[in-house]
Order: structure tokens, then sequence, then C-alpha cells
């Protein structure tokens, strides 16, 4: 390995990069715009369920239990209407996620012991979102009813009894289940994806492209010398977006991180490299630009999103899943931020990980150097 | 026309093949260092594959080789050391400048630091390149390219270089300068081999050799082949014989 072929290599691919608009794009632009956009759009938290009201009851009582609700976070009452077929026509359009209805007669059923009920009416298109305002709107109406329960024993002047089993819930490591602490870490590794193997991926195929690779293959340069000159300015690239991607998080969504900044970036260099030789080993394997950034899409890029547990869960995932899912590096990338972000845990915890990373990186570097002497380097 | 140096370039029964396909079937010869030796043949003959081998960017099947006195199957590292080699795509870096692309090959070439401005300067006069040394590689014409990429296989002052159809695409003029250089920096010490197949470049070789599917047809000074071929056609030119040779072959 010799440093001054590594240099030259290394100072070649950065006058690529900084000529090149597409990768300049990729690398600076698109991680700021996958940032925002995680950050800001795809959150998956629900709060503010958008509900419509239809009172036909129209008493104090009534209004009571509207107040309630509109007081809680997890509602915001959009309309209140008459008829329950345009309260429909709302659910329909989708412009409200939920209609309750309260039905005439409701306070003098309620104030005569009778069961009474409203109607919940949910837009189940989508399931996550539904399922989560149907356990807001159960806990809501629980509460009520307990409230109701208790006002009633008092008035009857009972004693009041407390229920039985109070379950005390407390959320560890992101308290407020705020979906921004775990998507932070998620948007980093994707970011590394993408600069690291989708762009890497285009720049051995570029040489074969244009002929220059005859050229190199003329030089005295090694294979490793050849791969790491290359990897370097990426590398560098990769790096930055993380800490802009670190940086964002803390100042834009406040997500600060709770164990040590510099097994961070340690994780980060790792996985990294990972990527970045997954890029080349695509590069040299296809020949073709084209070719290789649609197979780097769809080795890297997708499994990285899809089957790292950042956006669907593995537990439910059918088991042939769950075992790819162990082949992909940003799993174990995953979790080391997750531990480091949300969980507080150091090296002691997360080493496993680490070895992991570090030895898919061995087994990659040594499939590209294989490939690069078949070629003649 | 008296050479009688050493041998730079050795070639013993050199055989490749790909698969089924014999690119290159058992070839023999030799060049002398100073050179100027002409490896002629139609387009899929086996020259590139030869001068492949010969570089050290593609292994023999069988045979032996020796350039510059290292073995072709067994010293690749040391070859790409000694020699130049310029593509017929004159590849260049065109989203570079002629000065970074020259940097470049000085890093690779592990060309002393201390002597690099030298070089560039070196490179950019033999080129006449000054005036567009800081223009990108991509603007500039095929000639200059060429002048260019020429001028990247020499930073190193290797003792051969190996040239695969140099001349593809430039104007005549820029041929006629090209040969010019070309002998000069025979007349240098610097053994040139040359692939073409315009035969009127190849009468600025000293020697040629002749290759068709794979095997030598004819070897030696052009002047020598033509009359060997056409004995009694004192009219006949290098054209005549690489017609007449490369068709017999083909029934």
């Amino acid at each position: 390995m010799n440093p001054l072929h590594v240099k030259a290599i290394a100072r070649k691919e950065f006058y690529h990069l900084i000529r090149d608009f597409r990768s300049l794009y990729l690398a600076f632009i698109m991680p700021l715009l996958l940032i925002f956009m995680f950050g800001y759009a795809l959150s998956l938290d629900v709060d503010n369920v958008r509900t419509v009201i239809v009172d036909q009851d129209k008493t104090a009582l009534s209004r009571d239990f509207i107040r309630k609700l509109n007081a809680s976070a997890y509602f915001e009452i959009i309309r209140h209407l008459d008829d329950s077929r345009a309260a429909v026509r709302y659910l329909d359009q989708g412009v409200t996620t939920m209609v309750i209805v309260i039905p005439p007669g409701w306070t003098q059923d309620l104030t005569a012991d009778r069961e009474t009920s409203v109607q919940i009416l949910l837009d189940g298109s989508d399931p996550n979102f539904a399922g989560l305002s149907r356990g807001y709107i159960t806990a809501f109406v629980e509460a009520y009813n307990r409230d109701r329960l208790l006002s009633f024993l008092n008035r009857k002047g009972r004693e009041t009894i407390e229920p039985p089993v109070d379950g005390r819930i407390r959320v560890w490591f992101n308290e407020d289940l705020d979906s921004r602490n775990f998507i932070v870490p998620g948007i980093i590794a994707i970011i590394i994806m993408i600069v690291g193997a989708m762009l890497t991926s285009l720049v051995i195929a570029r040489e074969y492209e244009n002929g220059t690779m005859e050229t190199i293959r003329s030089l005295p340069i090694g294979g490793g010398e050849f791969l790491l000159g290359k990897a370097i300015p990426y590398f560098l690239i990769a790096l930055t977006d993380v800490l802009v991607a670190v940086f964002m998080g803390q100042v834009l969504f406040g997500v600060v991180m709770k164990s040590s900044f510099w097994l961070m970036v340690l994780a980060s260099a790792v996985y990294i490299s990972v990527a970045l030789c997954l890029g080349l080993l695509i590069s040299i394997a296809t020949k073709s630009q084209l070719v290789a950034n649609q197979m780097a899409i769809l080795i890297t890029f997708l499994p990285s999103l899809l089957l790292s547990d950042f956006v669907f869960p593995v537990g439910n995932m059918p088991k042939i899943f769950q075992i790819l899912t162990h082949v992909i590096p940003a799993t174990y990338f995953i979790d080391i931020l997750n531990g480091i972000y949300l969980r507080s845990l150091g090296f002691a915890h997360l080493w496993p990980s680490y070895v992991i990373l570090v030895g898919m990186l061995i087994i990659l570097g040594n499939i590209g150097f294989a490939m690069l002497k078949r070629e003649g380097m | 026309m008296n050479i009688s140096g050493p041998d730079v370039v050795y070639v013993k029964d050199l055989e490749k093949r790909f698969g089924r396909f014999v690119a290159v079937d058992k070839i023999s010869f030799s060049v002398k260092k100073g050179e100027v030796f002409g490896f002629l043949g139609p387009n899929g003959a086996g020259k590139s594959t030869t001068i492949r081998m010969l570089c050290g960017i593609m292994s023999p099947t069988s045979g032996y080789g020796q350039v510059a006195g290292h073995d072709i199957a067994t010293e690749a590292e040391a070859i790409k050391h000694s020699i130049g080699y310029m593509s017929q795509k004159f590849s260049l870096y065109e989203d570079m400048t002629p000065f970074e692309n020259i940097r470049f090959y000085l890093g690779v070439y592990e060309v002393p630091p201390e002597d690099w401005r030298e070089r560039v300067e070196w490179v950019l006069d033999m080129a006449s390149l000054q005036d567009v040394r800081d223009r990108v590689t991509k603007e500039l014409p095929p000639g200059w390219r060429q002048r260019l990429a020429l001028g990247c296989a020499l930073l190193h002052r290797p003792e051969i270089l190996f040239l695969d159809e140099p001349t593809s695409g430039v104007d005549p003029i820029t041929r006629r300068h090209f040969w010019e250089f070309i002998d000069s920096l025979a007349e240098g010490g610097v053994t040139v081999f040359v692939t073409t197949h315009y035969m009127d470049e190849a009468r600025n070789c000293r020697r040629v050799v002749m290759i068709n599917e794979g095997r030598i047809v004819i070897s030696g000074s052009p002047i020598e082949i033509i009359s060997r071929v056409f004995p009694k056609k004192p009219e006949a030119d290098l054209d005549d014989v690489f017609v007449r040779l490369m068709s017999r072959r083909t029934p």
C-alpha cells in the first residue's frame, strides 16, 4: 500500500465528485431533504385526531362531554354538526378521521341510570392511525365512565372506592413516545447508504464506461490502493452528512444523544466503510453506471429502509424476512444508534454489533480486492 | 537501420484463450531496445490482447513473455513501472484539466515530488498545452488529447512505450507530428511498440509483425516484407501486402 498512490486516486476522485452535479446533489442536498422529510412529514406519532361532533342531545351534560374531549391533546374538534349524514360525508372525503354521534335523549338515559351509548365512526383506511385513534377514544370513554361512577357513588353518599388495579404506565428510553427520537438514528443509517453505497456504486463503473479502467490497469496501482483511494472522498462526505444530521436532529427536533458522541462517530465510521465497500463491489460487478445504480437501490438502500427495524417492526415479519434482517448492515447500525440515542448504553453493551459490522467490512473488502485482482490489478 | 541491442520484449509461444476461443495462438517474437516496432493486423486479430498481456494487464494462458527483463506472468507490478501505455481511446479523465491529469499520473508513477514541476512543464511544452492547462480536457480536440495522453504515459520516463492504435480519430497533420515525435523518442533509446491498422503509418516502423486470427503471418522491415510478398512488383506497398496476406487466411 503506497500512500502516494492512494493520495493520487483520492484527489482524482475528489475532482470527479465536485464536477458532477448529480453526485453533488446526492451527497449534499439529498441528505438535507431526507432529514426534513422524515423529521417533519413522516411523523409516526398520532395526535390531534381530527374529529367531527354530531351532538343531537344538546344538553349541559353532552356539552360537558364534548368540552372534556376537546381539552384532551389527542383530539381536535374541527366541526360541530347536527346531521349525522353530513358528518359521514366528512368522513368519506377524508376531511375528518373520526365522527362522534351523541344520540338524542342521551342525558335523560344517563341520569336515569339506563345504559346509553355514543356512536364513534373511525376511518380505517390507515390501520395504524385508526388503531391508535381507537385506543385514545376508548381510554377517554373509560375515564369518563369512571368519573361518572365516582360522582354517582358520591351522590348516593357511599364511600368511594378506588379501582382495585391501577395500571401505572411509565415509558422508558423515549418518555414522550416521540417517534422523532428514533427516526433520527434511522435517517442517519439511510443517508449513509445513499451517500455511501449509491454514490460509490457509480465510481468504478464510470471508469469502465469511459475506458479509463484500461489505463488504470496498466498503471502500477494495487487493488487495495484503488479501493481505498476511491473510498476516501466519499467517506469524508458521508461522515460530514452524519454530523450534519446529528446537529439538525438536535437543533430542529430536539433529539439529544444520551450516550457518547465518539461511540456514535466510531459506529458511523465503520458503517460508512461497509456501505462504501458494498457500493464499490456493485460497481466492479456491474461495470455500468445505470445497472449499478439500480442494484445499489435494490440491495443497499431498500433493505436498509424496509428490513432494518426502522420503519417496519421486524418482529411482525415472516420468518424468512426476519432471518434476512441479520445480514443487513443497517440492522446493526440502527441497533447501536438506538442504544446510544435512547438507552444511553455504552460500549460494554453495544460491542457485539460493532464486531459484526467490522466482520462485514473485512469480508466485503476482501471480496472487492479479489474481484479487482481478477480484473488484472 | 542497424539495431543490435538487447531484447527488451521477448515472447515465446505466447497463447491466450477465452474459453474455447483462441485469441492469441502461440506467437513468438522479440523487440530490440530503441526499436519502433509495428504490430499490425485487422480488427480482432489479437493485437490488443497481446499488448495487454505484455503490459501486465492480462495473464497469458500459456507460453513465456519478458518485458524490460520482467516475466509477464509473475512480475506484472514491475512491468507496469517500466512501461508507458496509451490505449486507443487516449483514456484521460475528461472532467479534469490537463494539469490535473498529469498530476494524477505523477502520483501513481511515484515520481519524486521535487521533480513534479519540471515534468509537468515538460509534458505541457511537449504537447503544446500550456495555454489550455486549466481547461477541462473534454473541451480539447482529439489531437490535443492524444498528445496529453502520450505525455502522461511518458511522465515516469519508461523504457518501453506501448501504443494501442494511437492515431485513431486524429487528423493527418497531427499524425505526422506524432510520428516525428515517436522517432525522436526512439533515438533517445525508448522502445516503441505500436499497433495500428493504418498501413501508411506502419512505414514509420523499423520492423513490423503482421498477425491474423492470433497467428503471426509475416515479420521483417516494411521494405523486406513488400519485396518478399511481391518480388516482381516494385510499385507495391504495405497496403497491398496487408490485403494479400489477410485475405489469404479467410477462405
